[in-house]
């Protein structure tokens, strides 16, 4: 009968596995990054090369969440309210992002959009475009390496809830667009919410991808993420903890969100 | 956060088959796919069929020749091996976890199940601060893996923590209670529960959760950078191989690697799909 | 006895689910544990297998003190509702579970498994898993799972409570058979009366965690003690200050000896009966009465005409109780009981 004995040396293990993985680390990141005292931090908040790549991760990050939800929605409905010839497959591909070496993501965009034999690098240059080691080439990284995040969680929502509700609307004469503002989006909003909060930690937080697009160029194609590095090889240790953690405390906050939100809406919708 | 496995398909029903159509989209709806595909093509599909073209496209040898060559051997061999290693803990770990967080109840569980998320959270390149912080070298309690191959372990771990804790744990949570009383009246054991009827019943979400974890792990870089040193032959795995090409200009060596990662990429969501319809057939 | 319940009591929390409970199960009979829904039954029969424990109270099974037993020492097979099925095992590993549990060859795991489905007409299943089966025959497996392992006691709770009304009368036939063949002691649980009565050597009422009756289904229904009982069992109307069955009032177009006139209020046709409503011409009680149809095409009345009705010699009647508690009208989907207040 050592059942309760067991019981808590699982309990224990759990505790100290992550505890020793995740929680110590993280807490001394932010002990260092205070160790000495706030005037660092200050400096490094003033420091304009680190507001251009907060702001430039801002802007990636939004145009990622913006496209990936349009996406994202788009693809969940469709995956589960249709039927359709290689749906399978596509339900299958979406999840690629996910499986996918971030280098690897961004030595494809590399490939494609070169100016040289690229695919899509040639004809846009010939327009006057210029796609990689710049602002366009660092949000579709972004937006690659966060698309399947919304779908992933926007899908079991629209499935659980039902057609029963869109289809009395229908019958009382609502339009496809009105079922879908009215009925459709209301119901998903919890698991849309989640999704959207994850893809923007995510986009916040890409690394490698961008590292590869951009040409990582001080000033003018650096993210935070890649300021990070930086710093740290430019020996520059308290710069690079304090953007460290503030892009660890979002997100964490947003884990602290989600959360919440999670049991904001199981406490609302007792199934 | 939803690591489980999604399924978009019907289950089989048992009284006959239910005809299920061809194809039931409107014009908007069709357009609307056509519009998705189209971007997804674009952004995803073509993209990655340009680095499997540009493979290839230098010629079967060279594909080879790349894949042999001693540095590019030993990185993937690394990544593979580490990443199995770190998946057989996770798939102990994990479960373990998972138990913890559905059947036991303790003042800061629901702490437990945060911290456990942040991981999935955290941007790579920090997750490598983190852990150079406690175990590297200025290590407060004198733990130093920095260069060596255990770094690249634990970088793994730290990453790929969340997937199977998060996968098993809503399979667990819906498991039948009277499941279990069946067997204990039909003369089982707590253990012989749990390993007749209990772990059975969640290994497809055990094993979804190990492949995602698998796949995270083999495509690690950004929590690898700082503290495995990238050591060629002896720290350095496959991400890191692929951007020395490509910073050297190699677009088809650099190619012939990332196909590499592709496959087993391709592999994880066959995998998954298959695991889904087990999951699905079982009721 | 094969079961004896003693002082068994249970609480969750500030609810009472079973006070003082004393019962002997008869060793070999098939006994049902009858009563509406939260009145206990379940509780005590999880008690009696060792899902639940009782807050003081023995259970002795077969002479042994099984209070303290966990669920696997007490060698008592458990058939639950929602069948409770090994998902991820075959019909034939189902059934085989508990022999394989024990240890017992290979060879005699195969015969015995091969016996039991084919006792339970569920041989051409054995490797189907459970989700390719119905409803019915899922249950069926649970049965031949629990009967496996030769168990002292089998118990079922609410078996049939999941299964379509079709399905449902036919395996209540089944199982009584099934018992004749086996003879093992068998407590059921249901709020079912018809099944009850149709099933069940003896049934034991139980409401808000109390006996109110034990007995065989003859005498639980002809002789009820109190009013609840009565209720329970079959539909009822009161008549003369007394809660009798409807089809005890005897009806007659013109006076007779020791018949009450009363005036036909309203008739009604209901298949193959007749459900006479009748009462005083001042404002009272009314009486339904049930007749064949044969019998009151005889009669000739229709509402509005003098009626006299005399209680059928023989007949219960149970004095009516102000205090008892009224069975939940839910629990009648057919309104069997055709109870007018009082």
């Amino acid at each position: 009968m050592g059942s309760r004995g067991w019981k808590h040396t699982q309990r224990w293990i759990a505790i100290l596995y992550v505890a020793l993985l995740v929680a110590w680390p993280v807490l001394l990141v932010f002990w260092n990054t205070f160790a000495d005292g706030l005037e660092p931090i200050i400096e490094t908040f003033t420091d304009p090369y680190v507001l251009n790549a907060l702001r430039l991760t801002a802007v990636a990050a939004f145009w990622s969440v913006l496209l990936n939800t349009l996406f994202g929605v788009t693809v969940s409905i469709l995956l589960v309210r249709y039927e359709f010839p290689g749906k399978r497959l596509l339900n299958a591909l979406v999840d690629l992002p996910l499986s996918v070496s971030p280098i690897v993501v961004g030595l494809s965009i590399v490939l494609v959009y070169s100016t040289t034999g690229g695919l899509f690098g040639e004809p846009l240059e010939r327009a006057g475009i210029q796609v990689l080691f710049s602002t366009p080439a660092i949000v579709l990284a972004t937006t690659f390496v966060a698309l399947p995040l919304v779908i992933r969680e926007v899908v079991p929502v629209l499935q659980e809830v039902g057609t029963d509700q869109e289809q009395a609307a229908r019958s009382l004469g609502a339009n496809t667009v009105q079922t879908f503002r009215r009925i459709t989006l209301p119901a998903i909003r919890w698991g849309l919410t989640y999704g959207v909060v994850l893809c923007l930690a995510r986009s916040i937080g890409e690394f490698g991808a961008v590292k590869v697009v951009s040409g990582n160029l001080i000033g003018r194609t650096q993210t935070a993420t890649l300021m990070v590095e930086q710093l740290y090889y430019d020996f520059d240790q308290e710069k690079a903890f304090a953007i460290a953690s503030l892009l660890a405390l979002i997100s964490i906050i947003t884990i602290i969100a989600v959360s919440l939100l999670r049991t904001r809406a199981e406490a609302k919708e007792p199934s | 956060m939803t690591l489980a496995p999604v399924t978009t398909t019907r289950r089989p029903s048992t009284k006959g088959r239910r005809v299920v159509p061809r194809s039931t989209l409107t014009k908007g709806s069709g357009l609307a796919l056509g519009i998705a595909v189209l971007w997804f093509s674009i952004l995803v599909l073509i993209p990655l069929a340009v680095v499997v073209g540009t493979a290839l496209a230098g010629g079967l040898p060279q594909f080879w020749n790349t894949l042999t060559n001693p540095q590019t051997l030993a990185a993937i061999l690394l990544t593979l091996g580490e990443a199995g290693l770190v998946t057989a803990l996770n798939v102990v770990m994990g479960t373990i976890i998972a138990f913890v967080l559905v059947r036991d109840s303790f003042p800061g569980r629901r702490l437990l199940e945060i911290i456990i998320d942040v991981p999935f959270a955290l941007p790579t390149i920090v997750a490598g601060l983190v852990l150079l912080g406690l175990y590297g070298p200025r290590s407060p309690i004198g733990i130093d893996v920095a260069n060596t191959r255990s770094a690249v372990f634990l970088a793994f771990a730290f990453v790929t923590l969340p997937f199977v804790v998060r996968a098993v744990q809503p399979v667990l949570q819906e498991l039948d209670p009277e499941v279990e009383q069946a067997a204990r009246s039909l003369g089982a054991s707590g253990r012989q529960t749990l390993f007749r009827v209990v772990l059975p019943a969640l290994a497809p979400a055990i094993a979804a959760g190990a492949a995602l974890s698998f796949a995270r792990a083999v495509s690690e870089y950004g929590s690898l950078v700082l503290i495995s040193g990238n050591l060629a032959l002896r720290t350095e795995v496959t991400s890191v191989r692929i951007l020395t090409y490509i910073e050297g200009g190699q677009g088809a060596q650099a190619a012939a690697v990332a196909t590499v990662i592709l496959i087993v990429a391709l592999i994880v969501i066959v995998a998954l799909d298959l695991l889904q319809r087990r999951i699905a057939r079982r009721g | 006895m094969s079961i004896e319940i003693e002082g068994i009591n249970k609480s969750f929390g500030s609810f009472v689910a079973l006070e003082n409970i004393d019962l002997s199960i008869p060793t070999g009979k098939l006994t049902a544990l009858l009563g509406p829904s939260g009145g206990g039954k379940s509780t005590l029969l999880r008690i009696i297998a060792g899902l639940e424990t009782a807050d003081s109270g023995r259970v002795l099974i077969e002479g042994v003190d099984a209070t303290k037993l966990p669920p696997q020492k007490r060698n008592v097979g458990f058939v639950f509702q929602h069948y409770a099925a090994f998902k991820h095992m075959t019909v034939a590993k189902n059934v085989a579970f508990g022999l394989e549990i024990r240890k017992r060859p290979k060879d005699e795991i195969r015969e015995r498994v091969d016996e039991l489905l084919a006792l339970v007409h569920l041989s051409q299943f054995s490797h189907r898993l459970p989700s390719q089966l119905s409803g019915g025959q899922r249950q069926r497996m649970a049965l031949a799972r629990a009967l496996a392992v030769e168990p002292t006691v089998l118990l079922l709770d609410e078996p049939f409570g999941a299964l379509d009304a079709q399905v449902r009368k036919e395996l209540r036939t089944w199982l009584r058979r099934l018992h004749d063949e086996v003879h093992v002691t068998t407590v059921f649980v249901t709020h079912d009366q018809e099944e009850a009565l149709e099933v069940a050597d003896d049934i034991v009422v139980i409401s808000q965690g109390r006996v109110e009756q034990i007995g065989s289904p003859d005498e639980v229904y002809d002789h009820p003690v109190n009013p609840f009982v009565m209720k329970f069992l079959g539909p009822t109307t009161l008549f003369d200050g007394s809660i009798v069955r409807p089809h005890d009032v005897d009806v007659f177009s013109s006076s007779v000896a020791g018949a009450v006139p009363l005036k036909a209020r309203e008739v009604q046709r209901v298949g193959h009966e007749v459900r006479l409503t009748a009462g005083p011409v001042a404002e009272g009680d009314t009486t339904t009465v049930v007749l064949t149809r044969a019998h009151y095409d005889e009669l000739g009345v229709k509402a509005g005409d003098d009626v006299w009705l005399r209680l059928a010699p023989g007949a219960s009647a149970v004095e009516p109780d102000p205090t008892a508690p009224e069975p939940d009208p839910s629990e009648d989907p057919l309104g069997e009981s055709v109870v007018s207040p009082g």
